[in-house]
This record gives structure tokens, sequence and C-alpha cells, in this order.
């Protein structure tokens, strides 16, 4: 990565963003505004801009080290558990800015729900693992829990497989089963947005497309991030896709313009493989 | 990047895989498994003869002999350290047999034979001995044998034990009548029982049967047990209450003066009080004179080898069997009831005979307590270094000033508990909750409560590290996991972080129970004495007293084996302590992994 930032400094000025994302008649549910991010004294993103569109699937691609998951921790500011870190820019969801003092991160967070590379599970059972996020609101009302259990699990097209071992551990399961089983936790705060760091970058074919079908299935009611290497992947379940590199975005629109036409040569040098 | 590592490992592998198989087809060499074949293609062409050599270097083999060899040391040095204190303290209690041996001038002596050595006559020596004896040991190279024999009889001999040399042994027999009898004074008698006085009834020392003796004994040892209930529990609850009843006169004293109404009333109360306590006092000594006037009627008289007698009260001994007269089952039956005593009773003749009951209950007691002072402060400091300080500078220098904390001499933390814990709040806590005990100290010196705050100290830097470690092996996916799912920091510390750092907690907890349960010299200045007149638990209330001294195993062990009056004799009980103390460390650290084993399984079961 270091020789990338001297390509940054030869490159000074970088093309400005083709923009031509297709628009939710539900409107934009992110708005990112030249936000700017930096680890220490190093720059990871660069003025990216994009609206991100309500109840749609947005995937983030790029080459690694160009900023995905960083811009994805950002918006439900999981970067700020990370010591040094400096930004700039807005970033609002409905049209709230979320690093206004008056937004209480833990509210955020449970607004947006997140699902990373590796299943996580705790090494609780299955039923207290999907409910974590009610019991940490202190909700101890058996029928409520059991309801959103069951709800969140069938969501995740996971109930059928763990309806009769509910309270076996959760590290049992198999490692797809788990990536479900995390989307479900994921879901159980009731968020508007779920955001994926490369959720099936550790399973295997099947347990890829089951995950795949249930992001189908979830668009319905979520507005989806996903960052992936996949783009075989990105081009199937996602309407938008923005393209990044070095921390810019250079390319945001609809899916299947980027794959089929892309605007920008960047894009379709990385899309067709021939990148360097 | 991770995401794609798989699939390029794949190729790699196919890349790889026809090569060598070219490459051997070429050397006319069989078939190469993979692994060598990766080294095949490294290696250049024509020096694949080497490769064994450098195998065997880069395997590290003359490490792993180096590294077998250390930990086979250790393990040896263990097992032999452990077999050492298991035979000895095993052995100690099992009653042998009691030789009489005749020497060549005619004396004689009688006792258990105690260890056998040969040694060099000094000239002295030698002129004592005959002029055969003299020839024989000048052929063997000036040694002789001696045997240690335990003769007991303190109160006659004034010595423990005596030594016999071979050369002058006339002869050795083990006469079947001669007894072994352990008396709560002066140690344990060797010889024979020349009468026996049953009340009214004398039987002489060749009809006493066994079962008429043994019945006696027991009644005897009932009416001595009864004595001693009386005494210790019935007149020390009235010893209490009296004491209890002067202390709040002394306080109504303390707070109203002398001239008060309040102070004349009290006393007046007190006076009456303590004149009915006084009377059942009086009746409780009756009831014990009694007993001993009846205890008096039940005497028996020895007769030690040389002749000499000696009467004694039946109710003065604490066990007699004929030593070479035993059947198996009798010997295993006195080896039993001796352990039972040495773990149930009071120590006996300053600590070297009778049971350890008191260290027992001091040690169990000050360890807990100490855990359950290490355990919090230990763990709640490791949070706040681990989860909440800012890692900077000041903090790897607290950390240091930990982990250096924990090689300051034991008894540098002594001198501060004493000083701070006892000296200082101690008598501060006296000054305001106990003047009326003024001058006598309650908190104000070394105790219960004190020894174990001493000791939370001198291990809180292993629970400290052990927790740091703990918590930082906690996987940051499952914090972010917790974190994403809004919750606080806090929570997620109690939810998640903890209960998966619990076992490495353990570990530290153990670790701590274990050297704080085998420290010696810090306790001696805080709170461990010889001969605690009181354990620090009984049936007044609070029921735990944490002001009062107690004994300790491992101060038992230094007392026995270094402080009595015959190191010779305080030698078996030495290994039988110590075989108890570690019995209880492995038993409590026994405990402890059990509860972190069934807090492991929870949480390594099968990742995927
Ligand atoms: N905690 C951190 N501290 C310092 N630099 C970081 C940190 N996390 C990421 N970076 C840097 O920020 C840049 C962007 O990283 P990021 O993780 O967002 O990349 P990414 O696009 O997600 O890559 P990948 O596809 O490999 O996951 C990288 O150059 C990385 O080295
Ligand atoms: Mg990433």
């Amino acid at each position: 990565m270091v020789s990338n930032a001297t390509v940054i400094e030869q490159e000074a000025e970088f093309e400005t963003t083709a923009y031509h994302p297709i628009e939710s008649e539900l409107g934009s549910v992110i708005d990112i505004d030249n936000f700017n991010f930096w680890y220490g004294q190093k720059q990871a993103l660069f003025n990216n801009t994009l609206k991100i569109q309500k109840e749609l699937v947005t995937a983030l691609i790029g080459p690694s080290g160009c900023g995905k998951s960083t811009l994805l921790r950002s918006l439900n500011r999981m970067n700020d558990l990370i010591d040094g870190i400096r930004r700039d820019g807005t970033i609002a969801i409905e049209g709230t800015d979320i690093h206004d003092p008056r937004v209480e991160v833990i509210e955020l967070r449970k607004r947006l729900g997140m699902v990373f590379q590796k299943p996580n599970p705790f090494p609780m059972s299955i039923f207290e693992n999907v409910v974590y996020p009610l019991r940490v609101d202190g909700i101890r009302d058996k029928r409520l829990l059991e309801e959103t259990c069951e709800r969140t699990l069938r969501d995740a097209a996971l109930w059928d497989e763990v309806s009769d071992r509910l309270q076996d551990n959760a590290l049992g399961l198999s490692g797809g089963q788990q990536q479900r089983l995390c989307i479900a936790r994921a879901i159980a705060s009731e968020p508007e947005i779920i955001l994926m760091d490369e959720p099936c970058s550790a399973l295997d074919p099947i347990a890829t497309a089951r995950i795949e079908d249930l992001i189908a299935q979830l668009k319905e009611h979520f507005s989806i991030v996903i960052v992936t290497h996949n783009m075989q992947q990105a081009a199937r379940v996602s309407d938008n896709t923005a393209f990044m590199f070095l921390g810019r975005l250079i390319e945001y629109g609809e899916t299947k313009k980027i794959f089929m036409n892309p605007m920008h040569v960047r894009t379709s040098d990385y899309i067709t493989g021939r990148f360097g | 990047m991770k995401a794609k590592e798989p699939k390029k490992r794949k190729e790699k592998k196919e890349a790889r895989m026809p090569a060598p198989e070219g490459d051997s087809g070429n050397h006319n060499e069989p078939p190469l498994e993979t692994t060598q074949a990766v080294e095949a293609e490294k290696s250049p062409p024509g020096r694949t003869g080497f490769r064994a050599a450098l195998d065997f270097k880069a395997r590290g083999e003359p490490f792993i002999w180096i590294m077998g060899g250390a930990l086979a040391l250790g393990v040896l040095m263990i097992i032999g350290f452990l077999v050492l204190v298991l035979w000895n303290g095993i052995v100690t209690f099992y009653p042998g047999p009691v030789e009489v041996v005749t020497l060549k001038n005619g004396k004689q002596i009688a006792g258990e034979p105690f260890r056998s050595e040969s040694f060099h006559p000094s000239p002295e020596q030698m002129k004592g001995l005959d002029p055969e004896s003299q020839r024989a040991i000048r052929e063997a190279d000036g040694f002789a044998s001696r045997t240690l024999y335990r003769i007991g009889n303190f109160d006659v001999y004034n010595e423990d034990f005596k030594w016999a040399v071979a050369h002058q042994v006339a002869k050795t027999e083990t006469p079947p009548g001669i007894f072994f009898i352990e008396r709560k004074e002066w140690g344990p008698f060797i010889g024979f029982i020349k009468a026996l006085k049953l009340d009214s009834r004398r039987i002489s020392g060749e009809e006493v049967s066994l079962d008429t003796l043994y019945s006696a004994h027991d009644e005897a040892v009932d009416r001595r047990e009864a004595v001693r209930s009386i005494e210790v529990d019935e007149i020390g609850a009235i010893n209490y209450y009296i004491e209890e009843d002067r202390l709040a006169l002394r306080r109504t004293e303390l707070d109203y003066g002398k001239k008060s109404a309040e102070y004349r009333a009290e006393k007046e109360k007190f006076e009456r009080q303590t004149k009915e306590r006084r009377a059942g006092f009086a009746t409780l000594k009756k009831k014990i004179a009694a007993i001993n006037k009846e205890d008096e009627k039940y005497q028996i008289t020895l007769r030690e080898i040389g002749g000499r007698e000696k009467h004694l009260r039946l109710s003065e001994i604490v066990r007699l069997y004929p030593a070479n007269n035993l059947s198996l089952f009798g010997k295993i039956g006195v080896y039993f009831s001796r352990w039972g005593e040495f773990l149930t009773d009071d120590p006996r003749e300053a600590n070297t005979e009778g049971g350890v009951l008191p260290a027992i209950f001091g040690t169990v007691m000050m360890t807990l307590l100490m855990v359950v002072f290490v355990a919090p402060f230990g763990v709640v400091t490791a949070l706040y270094l681990r989860e909440y300080a800012k890692q900077g500078t000041l903090v790897s220098i607290v950390r240091i000033c930990v982990n250096n904390l924990a090689g300051v001499p034991s008894i540098v933390y002594g001198v501060f508990g004493l000083g701070f814990f006892a000296y200082t709040i101690g008598v501060r806590i006296d000054q305001l909750f106990y003047p009326e005990r003024l001058p006598n100290p309650t908190f104000g010196t070394g105790g219960l409560l004190w020894a174990s705050l001493t000791l939370a100290l001198l291990t809180v830097p292993v629970v400290i590290v052990a927790t740091e470690e703990a918590l930082s092996a906690v996987p940051r996916s499952m914090r972010e996991g917790s974190l994403a799912c809004g919750a606080s920091k806090w929570q997620t510390i109690r939810n998640i972080v903890l209960p998966q750092a619990m076992p490495g907690i353990m570990t530290g907890l153990i670790l701590a129970m274990a050297r704080g349960a085998g420290e010696v010299a810090p306790l001696m200045l805080v709170g461990v004495v010889k001969l605690a007149p009181e354990l620090p638990f009984d049936t007044f209330f609070p029921f735990l007293h944490p002001e009062r001294s107690f004994m300790h195993l491992g101060f038992h062990i230094y007392d026995v084996g270094f402080q009595s009056r015959n190191s010779e004799a305080g030698k078996p009980m030495v290994f039988v302590t110590t075989l108890l103390l570690i019995t209880i460390i492995a038993l409590m650290n026994a405990f402890a992994i059990m509860i972190r084993n069934r807090l492991r399984r929870k949480f390594v079961e099968g990742q995927f």
C-alpha cells in the first residue's frame, strides 16, 4: 500500500466520479457528502460523495485496501473505536448527521445492523445470540423475545434448521449457518439498514447462494450495503454498485451499466480483471 | 485478500505438481511427496544428496533434545520431591515394633527403631568397645553401623532417642508384653504394664486382658472428653459473656462517664448478671470435680525396661497398644486412629504431637478470604488497565510496576501489612469502634483479616497479569459483533468479554491461590501464631472473627521442624504436615480447575 500512497501523490487530481445510480422511489437513506477519513496521518478516504438509495442493495467493490471497509464502518461509526482517527465531511442517515453530538452512537448502531466477514456468533445459545440486541436494551418479556427469535431466524432462512435446538451453543453450527445467525442477529433490533462486509468470503458456494437469496428477500424491508470481492455476486445481488479505488469513489451507478458498460476506464479495467 | 487465498493456494499446488514429476522422471527417482517436491524444486539439481544433513539441522533435533531433557529433569525433581514427601508422610503413623536391645555391658534399651546408618566411631568411642569389635571395625575401614531408637519415657530418661552401636549389642528381642503408650504429656511411654486399678479391682500386669484394658481406657477417654467439653464449651461461654458484660460496662463508662446515672444502672446490671454467671460457674466446677474424683479411681502402673515405675490415671493416656503383639488389622487400626487424631484434634506438647485441625482451619480460611479480596480487586484493576485506560506511556509504566511487584520479597509485604494494616488502619479501627477493649488491641495487631489482605496484595500482580492476558485474548470480532448490535462498552465487557476471559482469569486465581497458601514469611508478622487460643470461627456472634490470630500449616512445619525441643522427633511431623498442606492446596486447585474447565467447555465447542 505504500506504493499506492506515492501513486496518489503523483496523480494528484483524480477524475470526477461517474455518477448514474438507480433512484429509489423512496429516496435516499444515507447521504455521504465530501467525506474524508484519516487513520493517524494516513488518509484512507478522499472526498467520497454518494447517496445510498432506500430499500435497494448497494455493492461496494474495489481492489483490496481501497477503503471499502473504512467507508462501511464509518456509516455506523465502528471506526470510533480506533485511536487516532480523524474525519471531515458529513454522513447523514434519513437527514440526520450521524456525527452530531446529540446522536447517541448506541442508538445509531441499532439502526444499522452489521454483518462481518467472518461469522462471529457469541459463545452462547442460538436463542441468546439472536435476542442479544434486545437483551442489551433490557427487554425481559419472554414472549417478545421468542417471537423476535422466530421471526428473525425465519427471515434469515435458518429457522427450519435450528428450531429444535435453540438452546444449543451457537458455536456448534456450521460456518454458513453461523453467518445466517449473524444476519438474524443483525436484523433483530429492527434496523433500517444492513451493512455487510464480505459476508460470504468464508463460505462455500452453496452457503453463499443461500445468503444471496436471503439478501434478495431482505431487500424488501431493508436498505443493504454490501462489500464484496466477488464481481458475479455484486452483479447478481445489487441494484447499484460503487467502485472505489485508492480511497476515492470512481464510479457509482446502476449495476447493470457498471458491468456491461462502465463509464470509467478504471472500472472496466477492474471488472474485466485487467488491473494494475 | 482472505477471500482469494484458498483459491490461490490451489492454483499454486496445481502449478507445482507437474514440475517435480517431470524432475523425478529425469533423475530416475521414485515419485516424491508434495512437500519434498517443493524442496526439490528449491534446491539446485545434483545437490539433492545433502538434503538429509540439512534436514537434521533444520528440524532442530539438538534443541528438541535439550528441551526434552529440561522437561524430564523438571519432572524428575518434582516426582522425587513428591515421592519423598508422600512416602515419609504416609509411613509416619504406621506403628512399628518395639525392640529390646541388651548391650554387652548388661544395659537394656527399649524403643522403636527409628533409622540406621553406618558411621565413623571416634577414638573415645572405640576405647569403650571390646577388642574383638575394635578389630572388626578396623577391618571394615573404621566403619560401624548403629541404630537410633526412639525410647520415649522423656520424664524418666530426659532424652527421646538413643543410639545403639551394632558391635555393642548382645541380643535384640521383641517381647510380646511390651506396650507403646502415648500420653497426654511427656510423650510416649515404652514399657510394661505392672498393674491396673479399676475402681476397687486390682489386676496385676500378667492378668490384664486387652479387652479390659481397652474398654477401661475408652471410658476414661469419655470422662476426659466430658471434662474438656465442660471446660472449653460451657465455662468458655460463661467467660465470654462475662467479658462481653464487662466491655458493655466499660463502653457506658466511656460514653457517659463514671458518675452518670446510665453508668450506675449498667453497673448494677453487670454485677447482678456476673453474680448469676459466677453461680453457674460454681456448678460446673462441681461437675468437673465429681468427674475427676471418679477418674482418680482408674489408674495404671507402668514399668520401663530399667524397672522404674510410673503411676498414671488411665485418662492421661491417649492411645496404647502392645507393639509386638499387634495383628495387621490392629496396626491399621492404630494407623487410622492416629490420622484421625492428626486431622481432627488440637495440637499437644508444643505442637509436636496431636492434631493440626486449627492449622488446617486457619490455612483454608485465610486462603479463601485472600481469594475473596484478590479476585475482584485484581480483575477490576486489570479491566481498567486493559479496556478503559488510554494505552500509552503512563499505562506501560503502571504495568511494569505491577509486574515488578511480584518480585518484591514476601517478607517486605509482611512488614508492610503489619505497619499499614495492623498498626495504622487497625489501631484507628480500635480507637473508633472498640475503645472499651483498649489497651488490648482488637484489630490493632496481626490477625486473619490482615494476613489475608497482605497475601492479597502479594498475589494481586499475578491476577492482574493473568486477567489482562485473558482480556486481550478475547477476539476483536466478538467485541465488534456486540458493539454493532448496539451494546454499550460496559455491556460488551460484561456480556461478552468477561465470560470469555473467565477461564483465563480463573487460571490467574489458581496461581495466586497456590502461591498464597504456601507463603509463610509474611504471615509470621501479620497474624500467624504458634498456638492460637481460639479458632477464627466459632459459635459466638458474628461467628467469623477476622481479627483473631490463627494457626497455619506452613508455619506449623517451620515451628515443628526447627523450633521444637527435639528436631529428630519433629521430623516425621514435618513430613506429615507437608503432605497435608500439599494435599490441601492440590484439592483447592483441583476444585478451581474443575470450575474453570466447566467454563471453558462452554466456549470451545467446535469452532467450525
Ligand atoms: N486500523 C487501521 N489503522 C491504520 N490503517 C488502517 C486501519 N484499517 C485500515 N487501514 C488502512 O486503510 C486503508 C483502507 O483499508 P480498508 O480496510 O478500508 O480496505 P478494504 O477496501 O476494506 O480492503 P479489503 O478488501 O482488503 O478488506 C488501507 O490502506 C489500510 O491499510
Ligand atoms: Mg475490508
